[in-house]
This record gives structure tokens, sequence and C-alpha cells, in this order.
């Protein structure tokens, strides 16, 4: 394959796996917010949040690895998990680091989640808001700089993570609310 | 040190709490551990009396129990956990002894509770994965140093069995339930109070005890919230004792005995105590948190409008209820809710005609 595919491949990959990553997380969000689970759609939706987040392994991986092998810019092999060492754009390249070591321990949690406290697994679940910035920012800035048509995609899953977010916040949750009400009452 | 096991192996002791389970195994494994001796003292269930009758009449015996079962190895000293500002926790800290305070909460006296307070946390039951008389963690994951919890009966038994022997335990109740137990007969009885019996006498011996089943009296509560209630009759020939309260879906529980007041509507009765469970809830586990509260909601509907939706509708939050939750809170309101839900059929019938008990004295009247 010639440098030029390379390039075309890294760039397509990462713009899926932002793609990719915003479902997953909203998805995530309607799991954590939902206000009654029902069923069989909880489940749906619990089921294509955790698949879809392996699915997007894959693009994930091939925009990496084409984005180093390409060598068009020096990046370094160092940069997939140390932050900030990539000596071509050393901020926007870190960014997609942090998001990556961050991806990397969601998803140890995750599948050793039956081992840890449910309240330690939740904390550090919530770092995925993090996480997905650091992969919009990345995104925005680097990828799609000269073209409108993935830049908007960028903005896009921000406007509609946005919405998610937004969602979240100010959705009553019945188990939320009842365990406030209740913690409210004297225990000590 | 082994003399008090084989003494307590030999008289077949077991939680006076509800439990019912061997004294013996729990005390050899609290030696092991070195565990800390905590004392429940808080008459934790609804119409409960025993605890605090025993501070007040036999506080040195309990003491000294206390001072038996913890041996010498303690990591630290007993502590008596009691309701904040009960006339109990007063004498107990009177006395001089450690008193663990706790919320006066349903659940708060709950064996996990305990712990969780005494370890400073909130008077909330824990997850047990173990015994916490092997040490454990919270679900925070914070470090539970080995305790364990005797009701104050329970200790109080075992400086008797220390005392007067197996042999003089064993001639009280039934070769399979040994020993005296205290009763606390309350509700609509000439003279309420906390009386010793045993397993195997008749409920109508126990209520003579506290002058005898008033001629209108027509409910009987056994086992206050956890328990059953019986209608009169039912109660005038049950025994006693595990078999014969299996029989209406009960146990010794306890030791709690409650006549139900003829001139309130029992449905509403039973309805206040399901409610006063619902809002008891620790608020950690689904069933508990929204089941109960639903449950509770359901009785009331049955109540006002009896027919085949509201009882099906009832009937589905209790299977839903049974098995479930960490501490078995739910458990036990629903098991309540089953048998008053069968024992007061007559009245559901008779709202459902838009008669109620209360109306008129007696309810025969309108048979």
């Amino acid at each position: 394959m010639s440098g030029q595919a390379f390039w075309f491949l890294s760039r397509a990959t990462g713009v899926v796996s932002v793609v990719l990553l915003t479902v997953v997380v909203c998805l995530g969000m309607v799991t954590a917010g939902r206000r009654r689970p029902h069923g069989e759609s909880a489940t749906v939706v619990m089921g294509v949040h955790r698949w879809l987040s392996l699915g997007m392994l894959v693009f994930l991986a091939v925009h990496i690895v084409t984005a180093i092998v390409d060598g068009y810019v020096p990046i370094g092999w160092l940069a997939v998990v140390l932050p900030f060492s990539s000596p071509y754009q050393t901020l926007l390249v870190g960014l997609g680091t942090v998001a990556v070591d961050l991806l990397v321990v969601l998803m140890v949690t995750s599948y050793l989640r039956h081992r840890i406290p449910e309240r330690r697994w939740r904390i550090i679940h919530w770092t995925s808001y993090a996480m997905w910035l650091a992969a919009l920012a990345h995104g925005f800035a680097m990828g799609t700089s000269d073209q409108p048509g993935l830049r908007l995609t960028t903005i896009a899953c921000g406007t509609v993570g946005g919405l998610f977010v937004a969602w979240r916040l100010v959705a009553s949750h019945a188990d939320r609310e009842r365990r406030q009400e209740i913690n409210a009452q004297e225990w000590t | 040190m082994t003399d008090l096991l084989t003494m307590l192996d030999e008289a077949g002791l077991t939680g006076r709490g509800g439990a019912a389970f061997s004294t013996a195994t729990k005390v050899r494994a609290a030696r092991e551990h070195r565990a800390e001796l905590i004392v429940n003292v808080c008459d934790g269930e609804v119409g409960a009396a025993k605890d605090g009758w025993i501070v007040e009449h036999h506080l040195h015996e309990l003491i000294e129990g206390a001072g038996l079962v913890a041996g010498d190895g303690t990591r630290r000293a007993v502590r008596y956990a009691a309701h904040r500002g009960s006339r109990t926790a007063s004498l107990l800290a009177a006395a001089g002894l450690g008193v663990l305070e706790v919320p006066h909460r349903y659940v708060s006296s709950e064996e996990t509770a305990v712990i969780s307070a005494a370890h400073g946390g909130l008077a909330r039951p824990m997850t047990k994965r173990a015994p916490f008389v092997f040490g454990g963690r919270d679900s925070q994951g914070r470090r539970i140093a080995p305790t364990v919890v005797l009701n104050a009966e329970t200790v109080w038994r075992v400086s008797q069995v220390a005392r007067f022997g197996p042999r003089w335990f064993r001639s009280f109740g039934t070769t399979d339930e040994p020993g005296p137990r205290l009763v606390a007969v309350g509700g609509h009885v000439p003279r309420p109070g906390v009386y010793e019996a045993a397993a195997g006498v008749a409920l109508s011996d126990l209520l003579s005890l506290a002058g005898g089943l008033p001629p209108d009296a027509r409910h009987v509560g056994v086992g206050g919230l956890g328990g059953v209630v019986l209608t009169a009759s039912a109660a005038l020939s049950t025994i006693w004792d595990t078999p014969g309260m299996k029989r209406h879906g009960g146990a010794l529980g306890p030791g709690i005995v409650t006549v139900w007041d003829p001139y309130a509507c029992p449905i509403d009765v039973a309805g206040e105590l399901i409610a006063y469970g619902a809002g008891e809830s620790a608020g950690q586990c689904g069933p508990c948190m929204f089941g109960l509260p639903a449950l509770s909601q359901a009785w009331g509907e049955l109540g006002r409008r009896p027919g085949v939706p509201a009882q099906e509708r009832l009937q589905q939050r209790l299977s839903l209820l049974e098995r479930r939750g960490a501490c078995h809170h739910p458990d036990g309101v629903a098991r309540f809710a089953a048998s008053a839900l069968g024992t007061l059929a007559a009245e559901f019938a008779a709202h459902a005609d838009h008669r109620c008990q209360k109306e008129r004295r007696p309810h025969a009247q309108f048979a």
C-alpha cells in the first residue's frame, strides 16, 4: 500500500471511531439515566453499548497503526501509550493518546467489573466523559481541519453527545431520587 | 473456656433475636477470630420489649453473660447496641457500660446494620458475603474487623446455662427447641408485659400470662412485622413452637405476641404496619426501596376497592419480593402481608360489600 492509502485509511477509521465512540457514550448515558429500565429495550441498549465499544476497537487499532506506519509525519510507537511524546503535534496527538489510555482503563475495569466494588467501577466509568472529549478534540483539531464534511461529522458528534449530557443532567431518575430521599433520613 | 462451649452445645441454646442460629457455633467462631462482641439490646421488632426488660431486671446477669462470651481475648470492650434516646440506652449508660447508640429505626437493629454502625458507618444493613465474625468488607470496600452480635436474651441465657447447667436449661421447652424464652405479650390484653415461657406451650397459655385473650379479640399477631397474623380462633388452637407456627407461615421469631385492637379496622392496622415497613427501607436494594412502597400502595388499593384486579396486583407485588433484598427486610414485610391477606379474607369481603369491622361492633352483627 502506498503512503497515501495509509493516510486516507487512518483518517477514515479515525472519523468512524469518533462516530462509534459517540454512539457508545450516548447509549451508556441512556443506560445510566433511564427513568424506567424496561426489560428488553434495556438489554438491547446495554448489549449494543458493550459490543459496539468492542467493535470500535478494530477501527481505532487501524487508525493508530496506519497513522504511525504511514511515516509521513513522525509520531512513534511510544506515543500510542505515552501521552505528549509524539514529535509531531505533541498536544493534539497527546489528546488521542490520553483517550486511548482512558479507554484501556475503562475496558479493563468493565471486564473485571464483577471483581470491583460497584461504586469504584462507577467512579472509574465516569472518566468516559473525559475520554470522549479528548477524542473529540483530537479529531476536531487534527484529522478534519481541511475537510468540511469530516469536520461537520465531528461537530455533529459533539452536538448529539452534548444533548445527551444535557438530558442526563436534567432527567429525573427514580433510583437516585429515592436514594437521596432515604439518605436524608437519620442513619447515624 | 471450652467448658462454656460444651455446655452451650449440650444446652442447645439458639439465638433469641429470631434467627435461631446455634449460639455455641457462633461463640466458637467469635473466640477463634477474637471477634468484638456487641450485645443487641435494641428491641428492634415491632412490639418487642424483652431486651429492655432484661436490662431493667437482670442487668448484672447480662453483663456476666457478655463476659463469658467475650472471654479475655477480644480486641475491645463489649458494647451494647440500643436505640438512641431509649430508656434502655440510658439505663446501660448509667451502669457505666459501653453503649452503641443506633437510630430508632427498624432496619438499624439488624445484625449487619449494628456492625456497620459499630465501625463508624451508617446504621444500614450490609451485604453478608460471609459472616462478619470472620471479618469482612462493607459495600465501599472498607475493612470490617471480626465482630459478633448476640441478642440480649441470648447473652442472658448464656449466663444461666453457665450457672444452672445444660440439664436445667433443657428442662424447659421442647427437645428441638429447648430452654426458657421471653415473650412480649402486648396490645389488647389485660396485662401487657414480658413473660417467661418456652417453646411448645399453647398460644392460649401464653396469652393467659397477660390475662387471657379477651372475648372480643379478633386477630393476634405473632412475631411483629416480620411475623404473621392469626384469627383469634386459630390462635387459641395453635402451639407456640416452630412446627405449630410454620402451619401459619410463621416462626418463633423474637418472642412477640400482639392482640390487635378489635375496634380498629384490621385492614388498616396491617396497612399501617406495611407502610411503616416500606418507610424503614435503607434504600440500598431495589426490591426494598421500590417494592415495599409499591406493596403498601397495592394493599391500600385492595382495602379501598377489593376485587380481582386489586388482588392480582397485590399478589404480583408479593411474589416479586420473595427472597429479595440483601438483609431480607422486604422478605419479612412480604411474609407479613401475605399472612394478613389470607387471615383477613373475611374483612376484605366485608369491605367489598362496603362494610367494615370498625363501623359497627362487633363485626359478627353483620353475619
